[in-house]
């Protein structure tokens, strides 16, 4: 390759790449870690492990996602649209993100007919659904719910807590949210973006995905609802 | 096959000691009792030939040399590995170069880092499961028996599950092997009724193509790429189109444009090298031949013909001299494949001409012809091609005029074979020539079978077979002959009640069939025909 071919964003990708890899062991020992020392160490220091790997997560999804807009923006992300159970991908999404909801003491509870299949590229959602979940985390009470179910030939995916909701000036935004990076939160932004570029990529029949917020749901706190065509 | 986690043979490769002893201790705290382990690629393969493993879990990014796509291509091509074992490719980003490979050789499921045990552990299970309900299908499949593997496929295919899919592609796959191309067209569609997806789209372009509908299947496959440009299964099959509708300069840039998208593709890298030394444009052809080596050097797919192209490219370009020491790389490189070894002498022959030595071009092709000689049937189309070219340069016509005609007699209906030997006769300046044994060679192949149809029809069907046989031994890759022949054979048996050696026969000539010409409509007809004479009484399977 020529020099000139490396451009600032080829960097930043290959060195988040390499950010990635360190950050995915640490998180695995991590994980280890706690297995071992759960009946043996007191609360607070299972507490203040918990929140590590909490971090480390959420660091690793920020990375996840730069990498995807990266690829997406250049048109080399493989999208794999295929057929998908949500019964499957919802179960191991909350598998997931047991060991940091412990530690909060957050149920996460999972509703979706057995028979529930629609297509889109499994790990840009899961991405997305992370994203959802890691923010209900940040806002809710005790109880965060997921819920698929196929409406009106769309499929709904509703990530719902138990919190207090959005704020007016939030839902007002979401409006714009087209914005993106200027989805001002106080996060950066970065996870709503990501997910509106993914929802956007999802076409089929004329129809785009899409995201909304609300307020209301089966716990009357915050909603985030991804649908797909 | 592993029918329990715990009981399965595990092997984790993968080049960091951390992942990999991180991985060991998921596996160990899940019960599994055999796990190995390996850091390089060499070891894995070590390890993959000594021992039958159910589960792989492989890191994709092995640092040097090959990567895990390369040790699971291999290990397959060596057949350490086989259906039943479940390959997991780890990973900590999706690339395109990961989906470009052909989909016999995917692994079975890709987890994305970090993987936590409690993940690994539902996916492996998840895998068994499927592997386990997929067995029976599979079994068919390598037992040959398709119409029964299709059967299999309905059954399951009648309650929706998480299998669906694949249970899909894999009845598709089987309705286009056996050549049964109007089930396949009305199977595409009723996917794509439901929903747009690539891959059924592929198919029905694949349908077409294979039917020789060629200005459809292009239509479809610029469809899909207009709807996802980075469906590249769709661009080779393009490109394939294109060339075969004569087009060479769109097939060409077709290629050209999917390499930008996915560069370290080995057989595309090649496709487009051919592509372009066909299209006559050397410096095109020559660096993408070079870039094929280059990249096909750790992987099965490394071929002579890569070598051989490249020194024909050179050759063209007036550099013999280079062309020669390619040559003796291929040597080095495919030595005790006499494949390799034919298509190293023939290039060899035409190269030693351009450079003014007919001595050692003439010893080449002498070599060439022995080779030639000890394994007949199993000669690529355009080795022969490339020999009847060297021996016509070098003035030997009759020799060269045999091969020629020996490839009308095999394929006297495929036009564009025929076009090929139409164009080695205008080289040398022999196309009146040339278009009189094309000719002739046509018709001695249509009256041998109108003699045997005849024959038939008068109920002479053991002197019928006798003919085809005996006109096989001169023309072993006739598709028409071969299917004549099976369905006189079959009738007979129909007559006479049915043989087991014979049956065994039919399905060998059946086979050649659909590897000589996949699209060939009697194919499906004779196999359905041999398989219910298996299946029936009184001898059973």
């Amino acid at each position: 390759m020529e020099q000139e071919d490396i451009n600032f964003s080829d960097f930043i990708a290959s060195s988040i790449h390499d950010m990635k890899n360190s950050l995915n062991i640490q998180i695995g020992f991590l994980e280890e870690l706690m297995g071992e020392c759960k009946d043996k160490v007191d609360e607070s220091m299972r507490s203040q492990l918990g929140h590590t790997i909490y971090e480390a997560s959420r660091m690793n999804v920020n990375l996840i996602q730069i990498l995807s807009l990266y690829k997406l923006g250049k048109s080399i992300y493989p999208i794999d649209i295929a057929e998908q159970s949500l019964k499957e991908i919802l179960e191991e999404l909350a598998l997931q993100n047991q060991s940091i909801m412990a530690y909060k003491e957050i149920t996460l509870s999972v509703t979706c007919d057995d028979e529930c299949y629609w297509y889109f590229d499994r790990d840009l959602i899961t991405g997305v659904l992370v994203n959802a979940v890691n923010n209900a985390y940040n806002y809710t009470t005790d109880k965060i719910h997921i819920r698929a179910q196929i409406r009106d030939d769309m499929l709904e995916i509703r990530v719902e807590d138990n919190g207090t909701g959005y704020s007016d000036e939030m839902l007002l935004e979401s409006i714009t949210a087209d914005r993106g990076i200027s989805f001002a939160t106080g996060s950066t932004g970065l996870g709503l973006y990501f997910s509106s570029q993914v929802a956007r990529m999802h076409k089929n029949a004329g129809k785009l995905g899409a995201l909304s917020i609300e307020n209301g749901g089966a716990y009357g706190g915050g909603c985030f609802v991804l649908t797909l065509p | 096959m592993a029918t329990s986690l715990k009981q399965s043979n595990t092997l984790v490769i993968d080049d960091f000691p951390s992942m990999r002893s991180m991985m060991m201790g998921f596996l160990k705290s899940m019960g599994v009792k055999s796990i190995d382990n390996a850091g390089t690629a060499k070891d894995a393969l070590a390890l993959l030939a000594s021992k039958k493993y159910d589960i792989v879990i492989c890191d994709y990014n092995l640092g040097h040399g090959q990567n895990g796509q390369q040790i699971l291509e291999e290990a397959k091509h060596k057949n350490y590995i086989g259906y039943s074992t479940i390959w997991v490719m780890v990973t900590a980003e999706k690339t395109m170069d990961m989906f470009m490979g052909a989909a016999e050789n995917k692994p079975d499921d890709y987890l994305l880092k970090p993987i936590s045990e409690g993940l690994l552990e539902t996916r492996l299970n998840k895998l068994i499961e499927k592997k386990m309900s997929l067995e029976p299908i599979e079994s068919a499949v390598a037992a040959k028996d398709y119409m029964f593997a299709i059967a299999l496929c309905d059954e399951q295919l009648k309650k929706h599950t998480t299998n669906t899919q694949d249970i899909q592609r894999i009845k598709s796959d089987l309705l286009l092997m056996t050549g049964n191309f109007s089930a396949a067209q009305v199977f595409f569609e009723s996917i794509l009724a439901v929903r747009n997806m690539p891959w059924a789209k592929t198919g029905l372009g694949k349908v077409h193509f294979l039917t020789r509908n060629y200005p459809q299947a292009k239509e479809i496959f610029q469809e899909i790429l207009a709807e996802n440009k980075m469906y590249l299964e769709a661009a080779d099959w393009l490109s394939k189109t294109l060339d075969a509708m004569g087009d060479l300069e769109q097939a060409k840039s077709v290629l050209l444009s999917a390499m930008t998208l996915s560069p370290n593709a080995v057989a595309r890298q090649k496709s487009l090298a051919d592509a372009a030394y066909k299209n006559g444009e050397l410096d095109l052809a020559q660096a993408s031949y070079e870039k094929a080596i280059k990249l096909g050097e750790h992987s099965v797919h490394k071929n002579s013909s890569t070598y051989s192209g490249l020194a024909k490219v050179l050759s063209a370009k007036d550099d013999p001299q280079e062309a020669l020491k390619v040559l003796d790389r291929s040597k080095v490189e495919f030595k005790g494949d006499p494949g390799a070894e034919l298509q190293t002498a023939v290039i060899e022959g035409m190269v030693y001409q351009k450079l003014g030595q007919p001595d050692k071009a003439e010893a080449a092709l002498a070599v060439a012809e022995e080779l030639m000689r000890c394994q007949p049937g199993s000669v690529s189309l355009s080795t022969t091609m490339d020999m009847a070219d060297a021996l016509l340069a070098l003035g030997q016509k009759d020799k060269a005029c045999g091969l020629l005609a020996g490839v009308v007699k095999n394929n006297h209906e495929n036009a564009g074979i025929i076009s090929m030997v139409e164009a080695v006769f205008d080289k040398a300046g022999l196309s009146e020539e040339g278009g009189e044994l094309i000719k002739a060679s046509s018709e001695e192949v249509v009256n041998i079978n109108k003699q045997g149809v005849l024959l038939a029809n008068q109920g002479k069907l053991e002197e019928g077979v006798k003919l085809m046989k005996q006109a096989l031994l001169t023309l072993p890759d006739s598709d028409l002959m071969l299917t004549n022949l099976c369905g006189m054979m079959l009738g007979l048996m129909s007559k006479k009640g049915k043989d087991e050696r014979m049956m065994s026969e039919v399905r060998q000539y059946l086979d050649r069939v659909s590897k000589i010409n996949p699209a060939n409509k009697k194919y499906n007809t004779y196999m359905n025909i041999l398989n219910k004479l298996a299946h029936s009484s009184p001898a059973g399977r």
